[in-house]
């Protein structure tokens, strides 16, 4: 056994609101320099819909994440010869149009130009090229609350297996809020595809980082991402993706997408796990088993035994402790309430999800469909089961199923509780909850304290490369320092 | 050609030219390695770039390898396995073969280069220089392959003595290739000047060519934390 820890996510997508607050701050935070105006290292995806970039779920096009050939694990764009004969050219890289062309509006026009004869406007200018552009065909959110046409939207891979057509019914939609950032994977696509070795793991807290001083923009791990999370940079011409906030983290601080959350809907916390039993689960040979083979990498931070093996393995004490205080151990293994986003790509995700629960459909109100004993049955929610099984289970529809129900029971409770006044253990029936362990779902799911939400352990200090003489640095440069790009271009060494 | 330029192109010029190129080599890796990389433009537009990248790429490797082995392998030794004519005939097919796919990939990407708004825009007078100065050099060593054709044995294997000549510091190089055609020099002191500017180009890509790759063991790179570093 080889104890590691990560630092890992949960979104409960039942109370995100959509509001994009999360993507926005970290825009600014990360992504507001040239280059990087299209790039959303968290982006908020309205579901059903291709979401962005488009139709970035569809892995026969992409090529993402991992496949078995034979039993051995490659990534699914090829193995390392693979890779590199597609080097001077990827067949699967996707282009600035499958995100959006990145535009401005030039306001000041609106000042400085003369009186208009018709209402003023102000027309959009290409980011990429200075002009005029006719169209805005295009945007980071273009599917937002179920924007454009169903036909379109339900393109997208979460309906495979599902008769879709009922669902255009306007009676029949339903929509759901899914937020993305990069998952910092336990068997990353994108270490494995990057043929300079740039981007790197950390121990210590699992984050993936690009260490944009060795990127030498081959560009593989663009498409080798099955989640579309690394973004290329086309005015450096390297590759960039989410950080997981790491200075902030290092710090003990959440993310400034988590920090920032109005909905309190994420949480962040250690989770310890068995870096040996990766390559197994990942190579599990039924795809819709991938979701309990990661499981079976988590470690107990409460068991006796493991704490031992993690001390004697030199794991520090303040990380034991978090990962014992882990809101996320608690979602994931604890209650199963917390999924992984598309397991089946076998990259191990560690930013999970709890599905969101949704109004029962109309025939239940007016009396002609049954209840499933107390509760309401899952079956009836708008947001048909199974959608939520391709996305979280690779189709397994019985975890899910019963998360929704845990959350049911746990509402219902709590309602006769604090209205009632009532505790009626009679709904918790069918499920594995206790009243105890059911204050406790509320108090992290529904309450969220901050203190409860992030449990974040600071890393330490002895363990740290002096960076003094890094001190005053710029963060992503194009990796000369931090001079501008123009003032590298003057550099006699600096290319032409 | 007159003896005093034809010495000072082909006896002296190359040397200089050799000096230039692994000075600047050497100082731009110690110097600035990190801004060595890659400098694609395919996430823009790909539209040319698959046919044109791959048939430029994997052509001009070839046609190096070609330049290569053809010019500094010794007589002596291609004559275990080949006649010089034997060998004349088999530059002339490869070269031809090779060559034509390199040009052909390099007009799909001048052309694209030019054509496509945003990539003219986001490009730099060098970017589109340096595709010019390549596709020059290059018809014109697809103009030699005929001279080569057409002309005798002995022609074609002074270019070989030239070249082994020059690496090997002899003075008379020059004087082995001065009744060659034009074409011929013109490809060599174009070439010449390629391999001058060459370190100061996106050219140094080719020395961050990932080769390590093959040699990491699995695909995951982890990098060790919880370490206590020496004080």
């Amino acid at each position: 056994m080889k104890i590691q820890t990560q630092i890992a996510m949960v979104l409960n997508l039942d109370k995100c609101i959509g509001c994009h607050t999360c993507s926005v701050t970290c825009k600014n935070v990360w992504t507001m320099r040239k280059g990087v105006e299209y790039a959303w290292f968290n982006n908020v995806e309205t579901k059903p819909g291709q979401g962005y970039p488009t139709d970035w779920e569809n892995q026969v096009k992409w090529k993402g994440g991992w496949t078995l050939d034979k039993s051995k694990l490659h990534p699914r764009m090829g193995n390392k010869v693979g890779i590199m004969k597609n080097i001077f050219s990827n067949p699967y890289l996707p282009q600035i149009d499958d995100y959006y062309e990145p535009f401005t509006f030039n306001y000041s026009l609106l000042h400085s130009s003369s009186k208009f004869v018709t209402p003023p406007s102000s027309r959009p200018h290409s980011m990429i090229t200075g002009l005029l552009m006719e169209k805005i065909e295009k945007g980071p959110n273009w599917e937002d609350d179920l924007g454009g046409t169903f036909e379109e939207r339900s393109k997208e891979k979460n309906f495979d297996d599902i008769d879709k057509e009922i669902f255009s019914k306007f009676e029949n939609a339903f929509m759901m809020y899914l937020p993305r950032l990069c998952e910092h994977c336990l068997n990353p696509s994108c270490v494995a595809a990057c043929p300079s070795g740039a981007i790197y793991k950390r121990q210590e807290d699992g984050i993936v980082l690009i260490d944009q001083d060795r990127c030498r923009g081959w560009r593989q791990c663009v498409s080798a991402c099955p989640y579309k999370k690394i973004y290329f940079n086309w005015k450096t011409k390297r590759s960039e993706k989410c950080t997981l906030c790491y200075p902030k983290i290092e710090n003990g601080e959440p993310t400034i997408c988590s920090e920032t959350c109005v909905g309190r809907i994420r949480y962040i916390g250690v989770m310890l796990y068995d870096a040996e039993k990766i390559k197994e689960s990942a190579s599990i040979a039924n795809p819709v088993d991938q979701y309990q083979a990661h499981l079976g990498i988590f470690l107990d931070p409460n068991s006796p035994e493991i704490i031992a093996e993690a001390r004697k393995q030199g794991i520090p004490d303040n990380f034991i402790e978090a990962a014992q205080k882990s809101p996320v151990y608690k979602m994931a293994v604890e209650w199963k309430v917390a999924f992984p986003l598309h397991p089946e790509y076998r990259t191990l995700p560690m930013v999970w999800y709890t599905p969101p629960l949704s109004p029962i459909q109309e025939g239940i109100e007016s009396g002609k469909l049954g209840l499933n004993g107390i509760i309401p049955d899952v079956d009836m929610m708008r947001i048909p089961v199974k959608y939520l099984a391709n996305m979280f289970t690779a189709g397994d529809e019985k975890p899910v199923r019963e998360a929704l129900v845990k959350m049911l029971a746990m509402r219902a409770f709590m309602r006769g509780k604090t209205i009632d006044n009532v505790e009626d253990e009679q709904v918790l029936q069918g499920t594995d909850l206790t009243p105890g362990r059911v204050e406790e779902m509320y108090r992290y799911m529904a309450i969220a304290d901050y203190e409860d939400r992030f449990v974040i352990p600071v890393s330490h200090r002895e363990y740290a490369f002096d960076v003094f003489g890094d001190k005053a640095e710029c963060g992503f440069s194009d990796g000369e320092g931090c001079s501008s790009m123009e003032i590298r271009l003057k550099n006699l060494f600096g290319g032409m | 050609m007159d003896n005093y330029i034809n010495n000072l192109f082909f006896t002296y010029l190359p040397h200089i030219a050799m000096t230039l190129f692994w000075f600047g080599v050497i100082t731009r890796i110690v110097k600035t390695s990190k801004s060595i990389q890659a400098e694609s433009s395919q996430f823009l537009s790909k539209k040319g770039q698959r046919w044109g990248g791959n048939l430029f790429h994997y052509g001009i490797i070839m046609v190096f390898i070609g330049h290569f082995t053809g010019l500094f392998t010794p007589e002596h030794f291609y004559h275990l396995f080949m006649t010089t004519a034997t060998k004349k005939i088999l530059a002339v097919m490869m070269g031809s073969v090779f060559g034509t796919v390199a040009v052909a990939g390099i007009t799909i990407l001048l052309v694209r280069r030019l054509k496509d708004k945003r990539i003219r825009i986001n490009s730099s007078p060098t970017d589109i220089l340096l595709i010019a100065l390549l596709l020059i050099e290059m018809g014109l060593g697809l103009a030699s392959i005929f001279i080569s054709a057409e002309s005798s044995v002995e022609n074609y294997a002074a270019l070989g003595i030239w070249a082994q000549k020059v690496i090997t510091f002899q003075p008379d190089s020059g004087a082995v290739i001065i009744s060659h055609s034009i074409i011929y020099k013109l490809h060599i002191v174009t070439g010449l000047f390629i391999f001058m500017i060459f370190p100061y180009t996106k050219l140094m890509h080719m020395f961050v060519l990932p080769i390590a790759y093959f040699f990491r063991s699995g695909y995951q790179m982890v990098r060790r934390g919880f370490t206590k570093r020496p004080a």
